[in-house]
């Protein structure tokens, strides 16, 4: 164990010091943050500047108007006005964002409410102001006579819907989320986080034990330790760095993802179903490191890798085929297959948890025991690889000799 | 002298083909022993078993006062060998030295110490990719002896090196050797061997040709041999006495002589119709032994028999 906590400190230590590793550290979480503000940038901020409508009305409709609005979310500001459509050109021209509505006798009687609008405006506001057809409309038939009752079910029209059961009513139309469902997601994209970030970390162990073999010194570290120590090290030394990529990134994207939406992560972050997370993230990540380290063995070069390493390099992402059927039912068989297959097991567990109100133990318990066995299975096949692979100086390990040292 | 290291029947197979057969050697404290043979001939395998980086089908490995490998009293200069390319001469120097739990204080002197004696002064900080071939392997030097080793095996330590830099080499394993440290060299440079070692183990096709001290191999098989520059028929050269076999290769003739000649008899009974232009008598080196050996003029065993 002394040996391992050696090589472990050694790699730390090694990375640290090199500049590609300092540059990405550092990139990595500056890029997500250019991810999150960069498209926002370009699109319409829309508190900035709301459109002023100026009603002129002569039918008595405005608070109907005004409540219609509110309900809307329109970006406007609706006022009331008593200026004459003659004047309106003189006062389009010394204003922006503005439009003008004369709401009269022609509406009702030609059904037309003329719009009088400045040069820059909301493309889409021709389109919202259809809206205020509705309590116009009302007016009109009121004229012709129709009662209370019929012009309600006039007015309501006809919709075409799915009916909805009370579990997915519980989410809100508004599109913002619930407290609750803030709760579970929070810690899952957290666990989420360390998660791909030790995975991106473990692929520098891959790239670590190539580059032992490249470099040749394999056997003068073998000289002192026990290949299963230095395997082990390197683990361990990578879980660490990863680690530090996650905090670094955490304290880089919070302040900014703090400033930019309104929710208190801190609050929601650290619960209990924190730590099953995360044990989730640290088993995903010691199968795939497992995995990497035995790969990385049998590899002279990444640019020489077969088309089995390639493929093996491929697994972390596998749990993106999951992701579309557990958005779509988080509890639904494609979701289980998932969560028992352990190269996706991390990915769509964590997924599933975070989507999940009720948190089915059965299966997580299920799910972490094979994580666990796989993990320490993978442990083993990889030693058993990297033993002899790490000495295969400047050669590729066929699919065959690797099966040949697995039955050694 | 101490015995530090037996090795004792080893035997081992990759698949089918069988690549040590039967190894026995000591090594003791404070000699020079050396494993010669051919490239292929099963010396960095032998080498690599002692060292517990490959594991023995047969036989033993005992480290006399020892229960199991002492891999922190042991210093190691593979065959193929490289160090970190981005890393600095002293961080790795002293990361090696920590692997052995060697005190980094004296560690750091050692290697300055060190670095001074082979030319590198001031290269400490330098990183290990912007060193020459033969800078690098000094450092690969350094490394397996920073930790004043009891036991030093070096596998071809002279491969890519130029002369003043072997120079440097030698010496420093003499020395090393006189200090009490017991050495296991390989090598396929047979000037080199015959300076340094005290004893050899040479090795062909997995197997033991000849083992004992340098001046028992030479008396034993370094036998006379005697080139004639004339025109000579090789059935005569073959029937005169005491000779073993006749090589010739147009007007020389290297007859082989055998063991318990004495020269100075056997040119008085040379015959005088001999047609002899020039003529020599020496030892055979220790090089050519080695080649008769790898060119498989020589059999196992012993030396020439097969060929008298």
């Amino acid at each position: 164990m002394r040996n391992t906590l050696k090589i472990a400190k050694w790699e730390i230590k090694r990375n640290i010091k090199n500049k590609s590793f300092l540059i990405g550290l550092f990139l990595t979480p500056v890029i997500f943050i250019l991810f999150m503000v960069v498209p926002s940038l370009f699109s319409n901020d829309e508190e900035a500047t709301p459109t002023n409508v100026m009603v002129n009305d002569q039918l008595n409709v405005y608070t109907e108007l005004e409540a219609l609005v509110d309900q809307s979310e329109f970006n406007w500001n609706l006022e009331p006005t008593d200026i004459r459509e003659s004047d309106v050109e003189n006062e389009l021209n010394e204003s922006e964002d503005t439009a003008y509505l004369f709401i009269d006798e022609r509406a009702l009687g030609e059904g037309v409410v003329p719009v009088y609008m400045s040069d820059e405006i909301d493309s889409f506001f021709i389109n919202q102001v259809q809206l205020l057809a509705t309590p116009i409309q009302a007016v009109q038939m009121e004229q012709l006579g129709v009662s209370t009752d019929e012009l309600a079910m006039i007015t309501k029209g006809i919709t075409f819907t799915e009916p909805t059961s009370e579990e997915s009513s519980s989410i809100e139309s508004g599109g913002g989320m619930t407290t609750k469902e803030l709760e579970r997601m929070v810690p899952g994209a957290f666990a989420g986080l360390i998660m791909l970030s030790i995975v991106f970390t473990g692929m520098a162990i891959f790239q670590s034990a190539s580059d032992e073999k490249k470099n040749k010194i394999a056997e003068i570290i073998l000289s002192s330790v026990a290949p299963a120590e230095l395997m082990q090290g390197k683990i361990i030394g990578y879980f660490a760095l990863g680690i530090i990529q996650t905090f670094v990134s955490i304290a880089l994207v919070l302040p900014v993802l703090s400033w930019r939406i309104d929710i208190p992560f801190m609050e929601y972050l650290f619960v209990p179903e924190l730590a099953i997370l995360v044990l989730i993230a640290l088993l995903g990540y010691l199968l795939f490191a497992a995995l990497f380290v035995g790969v990385g063995a049998t590899m002279a070069d990444i640019s020489t890798a077969g088309n089995f390493q390639g493929l093996i390099m491929m697994l972390p992402f596998a749990p993106f085929i999951f992701i579309g059927p557990v958005f779509g039912d988080p509890s639904g068989l494609m979701a289980q297959i998932g969560t028992y297959i352990p190269f996706t097991t991390p990915g769509v567990l964590i997924l599933r948890l975070s989507l999940l109100e009720e948190w089915p133990w059965v299966e997580i318990i299920i799910a972490l025991a094979i994580l666990a066995i796989s993990a320490w299975l993978c442990m083993k096949l990889s030693g058993k690889i990297f033993k002899v692979g790490i000495l295969m100086y400047g050669k590729n390990a066929s699919p065959k000799e690797i099966i040949k040292w697995l039955r050694a | 002298m101490e015995t530090m290291l037996t090795v004792e029947s080893l035997g081992k197979s990759f698949k089918e083909t069988r690549v040590l057969r039967n190894i026995s050697f000591e090594v003791k404290k404070g000699e020079i022993m050396a494993i010669l043979g051919p490239n292929g001939a099963g010396k960095s395998t032998t080498i690599r078993n002692i060292m517990g980086i490959m594991y023995p089908d047969e036989g033993s490995i005992t480290f006399h006062n020892y229960h199991d490998i002492p891999r922190n009293k042991i210093g190691y200069l593979p065959e193929e060998r490289g160090l970190y390319k981005n890393v600095k001469v002293m961080d790795i120097l002293l990361y090696l030295a920590e692997l052995k739990d060697y005190p980094l204080k004296k560690a750091k002197e050692r290697a300055l110490d060190y670095l001074k004696k082979f030319d590198l002064e001031g290269k400490e900080n330098v990183s290990v990719e912007e060193l020459s071939k033969g800078m690098g392997q000094k450092v690969q030097f350094i490394a397996s002896i920073i930790h004043e080793p009891e036991f030093l095996i070096l596998d071809e330590p002279f491969s890519g090196l130029d002369p003043v830099s072997q120079d440097i080499f030698k010496e420093e394993i003499r020395k090393l050797a006189e200090k009490g440290t017991a050495i296991l060299l390989s090598s396929h440079q047979m000037n080199l061997v015959e300076e340094l070692a005290d004893r050899l183990f040479m090795i062909n096709k997995g197997q033991k040709v000849i083992y004992g001290t340098m001046d028992e191999v030479k008396t034993e098989y370094a036998n006379f041999k005697c080139t004639i520059r004339g025109e000579n028929e090789k059935s005569t050269l073959e029937r005169l006495p005491e000779v073993q076999r006749v090589e010739q290769d147009g007007n020389t003739s290297i007859l082989y002589l055998t063991n318990n000649v004495n020269p100075a008899t056997w040119i008085k009974h040379l015959p005088e119709q001999l047609m002899i232009n020039e003529l020599n008598i020496d030892r055979i080196t220790l090089h050519e032994i080695f080649i008769d050996i790898a060119t498989g003029k020589r059999g196992m065993g012993k030396v020439g028999e097969s060929n008298a």
